[in-house]
């Protein structure tokens, strides 16, 4: 498996997989992730192209695509912005164009009928895709539900919205983004001595803050130049080098 | 050729009789609908403009979208913050088929009604208060029943009458007034004088602006040409058209005072006339 | 409906926030343009221009056609515009937005009643023929400014058009193809451009080329039409929050300037392309002569 991950297999929309592909583990079920179809009773179709990516030891095969449109998966970590409440819920919307996602009032750390947030119209919220069904409007929570903390999520205050790529949001949230999705940037920034704090949504958004006004606007503008000119590793470094010496 | 430049270097005294700076007869009234929750009437000349003001009231915008196309929402692209925490303002515009000479027919879909009615209800939108009013409308509508010149400022100062009548909080009175140059676009010569409130026959001949201001004050809301002229004339023109606007307010001012003295000097008639309209309401 | 993604709060307090600080979100300067390109295509009258991530293509066509009756010495000059749904997903065909009757009024009011085109010109047989000259502008994408790009764009297609030539012999009209007379260039006048400025905060912050985000957040925008003689065409600042006049007088000659710079950089265009066109141009001909 380890060499089929390094050939860097491409598929199209309604490829046919090569069965040798699909990781088969004897115990865990199989796990199918975005941009894949499973036609029952044991057929597996591509709709979307990208790369086919698996990993043997969950037992799971997905397709890594840098796509425009962001289809809500179940797991995602997503930066949206409140459309408007009503007495439940909070209308999300997570990317223009498409339904808004619902977000009930009482899925926040400590939430209570007494103690809900109060979030206005217009309010940005850090939130994990608890649902999502095609042909449904997805649901957002605020809260683990097994722990019931927060783990970082919920409203965030002040700071700078930018839109990046899909696929520039994946790389970010990868658990080794330095290795496996090849950036840098935020890394080099810290170095730097900047101090800023992000999220990453996988709806393509990175909010940034800082005290610094300036700092805020280096680090988005660092993030989206990557994005947008694919930058290599060394050229990340360069760049920071360059962003930071412009500022001071 | 420009017959009012060239009768005018003569005895300085325009076409009707004027001087540069001199302003149309203006007439005003207040309250002229007793349905309506504000109304006005304005004449600036032979300009003639009747305003009703609806609301402000609550009830959604859907309904009077249904009923015209034509109205333009003050919340456009670059005005008030978010839609739902301020009023907005539909401007609805009728051009009255003998409001000039020769009788044409307009379409309601026509563009130029349609610019006229966004610049009014965006320009209204500065001047009023409309945050106090959240998930409300405060419709306009506009008659014009006879057209010579500056009508945009006609518009806009009788707006603002009927806004002052039906109790819109606003900042300051939204006055607009017309200037011309007497020179033509391509002639650079520095004798040329600007001319305020330009009827429709300047308005032919001269290059021309509408300035409107916030009450007596410098800043400009409304700034508006459509001729060709120098970038030179700019400044005189504008300076003009801001002293004309100061005599505006001042006019408006009056109308509504006296509208006020009266009320008060008739006392409980009005008072009980009109705690009788809201109950029926 | 579909409704434009409104900013989000934090998003409208940081970008005005940073503005107050003199800072724009994508790094420029206050009165800095993104890069403009102008792109001309194979046939005449094929103008594409992109500002940023704004993206227009202009097409020029004419063609032969009775005059109205009441201007029967006038030919025809139209122009429209088409705000699709691929530019943004707020526009919806066949039913204007306020956008896009702006758009058409100002640049009716720039290109079309300034008088850029001598529409006399374009008659040919009084009252009987004439030249109909229509402009069609379709916005790719939409990122901010399209009236600036809009206006680059029309005036660039339409003085890079040629239109047929035609004779008139014995009040019989001919019309050459491109093969037997080079096409003929309009009768232009002068060239008009706009710069829309836009304001912020009290109106104090004045930027130029404001992109969507930073058009979602002003408070009031001026557009001021120019050509490069330092005649205004056309002045609109439809409403929004008051502005001093001093500020307004002030961002009229920054304009002029902008306007300068506008046309320089369309006529080194323009001959580019007519230098490009040209290679060869007189062999071509000759060997069309032989062939004869």
């Amino acid at each position: 498996m380890a060499t089929a991950q390094s050939e860097r297999i491409f598929v199209l929309p309604g490829d046919q997989i090569d069965p040798s592909l699909i990781p088969s583990h004897p115990k865990k079920a199989l796990r199918l992730g975005p941009g894949l179809r499973h036609i029952p009773p044991n057929e597996l179709v591509p709709t979307v192209a990208g790369q086919l990516v698996t990993d043997p030891r969950k037992n799971s095969i997905w397709v890594e695509y840098n796509g425009g449109r962001y289809v809500p998966t179940v797991g995602d970590l997503v930066i949206g912005t409140v459309h408007h409440s009503a007495t439940d819920y909070f209308y999300v919307t997570l990317s223009s164009y498409t339904s808004n996602a619902i977000l009930p009032q009482l899925a926040f750390e400590m939430a209570t009928k007494k103690t809900r947030p109060n979030l206005n119209p217009g309010a940005l919220v850090y939130a994990r895709v608890c649902l999502a069904n095609r042909h449904m409007d997805p649901e957002l929570e605020c809260v683990s539900p097994s722990t019931g903390k927060a783990d970082g999520l919920g409203p965030l205050n002040g700071g700078m919205l930018f839109e990046i790529s899909l696929g520039m949001a994946r790389r970010l949230l990868m658990r080794k983004s330095v290795e496996e999705g090849k950036v840098v940037v935020l890394e080099e920034l810290g170095a730097a001595g900047l101090a800023f704090e992000t999220a990453v949504g996988r709806n393509g958004k990175i909010w940034v803050n800082s005290e610094k006004t300036k700092t805020v606007l280096l680090v988005g503008r660092a993030v989206k130049e990557t994005d947008e000119k694919s930058l290599t590793v060394d050229q990340q470094k360069k760049l920071v080098r360059k962003l930071v010496r412009e500022m001071s | 050729m420009p017959l009012d430049t060239s009768t005018y270097n003569l005895a300085l005294l325009r076409i009707d009789g004027r001087r540069w700076n001199e302003l149309r007869q203006l007439r005003g009234q207040i309250r002229t609908q007793a349905a309506a929750d504000g109304s006005s009437y304005l004449e600036m000349g032979n300009t003639k403009i009747m305003c009703v003001v609806t609301g402000p009231s609550e009830e959604g915008k859907r309904r009077n979208q249904g009923a015209s196309s034509a109205s333009a929402a003050g919340s456009g692209s670059s005005t008030s913050a978010s839609a739902t925490n301020a009023a907005d303002i539909l401007v609805s515009v009728v051009v009255g088929g003998f409001s000039t000479v020769d009788r044409k027919k307009r379409a309601r879909s026509d563009k130029r009604i349609q610019e006229l009615q966004a610049t009014l209800a965006k320009s209204l939108a500065a001047v009023l208060h409309t945050h106090l009013f959240p998930r409300s409308t405060i419709s306009l509508s506009l008659h014009i029943l006879s057209q010579d010149g500056s009508l945009l400022a006609c518009m806009i100062n009788a707006a603002t009458l009927a806004l002052v009548d039906a109790g819109v909080p606003m900042t300051d009175y939204l006055v607009a007034c017309s200037a011309g140059s007497t020179s033509s676009h391509s002639a650079a010569d520095e004798r040329a004088d600007p001319l305020i409130d330009l009827n429709n026959q300047e308005e032919q001949e001269l290059p021309f602006l509408t300035v409107g201001t916030l009450g007596a004050s410098d800043k400009v809301v409304v700034l508006v040409c459509e001729s060709r002229v120098q970038v030179s004339r700019l400044e005189g023109m504008m300076v003009a058209a801001a002293d004309g606007c100061v005599n505006i307010r001042a006019y408006l001012d009056s109308v509504v005072r006296e509208k006020g003295h009266r009320m008060v000097a008739e006392g409980a008639v009005e008072k009980g006339a009109s705690m009788a309209m809201d109950i029926d309401v | 409906m579909p409704r434009e993604a409104e900013p989000s709060l934090n998003e409208r307090a940081f970008v005005v926030q940073a503005l107050q600080e003199g800072l724009r979100v994508d790094g420029r300067a206050f009165d800095q343009y993104r890069q403009l390109e102008l792109k001309f295509g194979e046939q005449y009258g094929v103008a594409d221009v992109t500002l940023g991530k704004t993206r227009i293509l202009v097409k020029v066509s004419a063609e032969v056609t009775t005059p109205y009756t009441d201007r029967p010495f006038d030919g025809i000059f139209t122009i429209t515009t088409e705000l699709s749904p691929m530019a943004s997903p707020a526009f919806e065909v066949n039913r204007p937005t306020e956008t896009e009757v702006l758009l058409s009024r100002l640049l009716e009011k720039t290109v079309r009643r300034s008088n850029a085109l001598d529409t006399e010109s374009l008659c040919l047989v009084a009252g009987q023929k004439c030249w109909s000259i229509r402009v069609d502008l379709h916005v790719l994408s939409h990122d901010g400014n399209l009236i600036d790009v809009s206006c680059f764009a029309v005036v660039a297609a339409l003085r890079h058009f040629r239109k047929p030539d035609t004779s008139i012999e014995g009040g019989h009209l001919t019309v050459y193809t491109p093969a037997e007379r080079e096409p003929v260039p309009l009768s232009w006048l002068h060239s008009p451009f706009c710069v829309t400025f836009s304001f912020y905060g009290e109106g104090e912050i004045t930027i130029l080329d404001a992109n969507l985000l930073e058009e979602q957040l002003r408070v009031s925008s001026c557009t001021i039409s120019l050509n490069r003689h330092g005649e205004i065409c056309q002045i609109a600042k439809l409403g929004g929050t008051p502005v001093e006049a001093a500020t307004l007088l002030q961002c009229a000659s920054v304009a002029l300037n902008k306007v300068k710079e506008f046309s320089t950089l369309l006529d080194q265009k323009l001959a580019e392309d007519a230098k490009r066109r040209n290679k060869g141009g007189l062999l071509a001909e000759l060997s069309a002569e032989n062939e004869r």
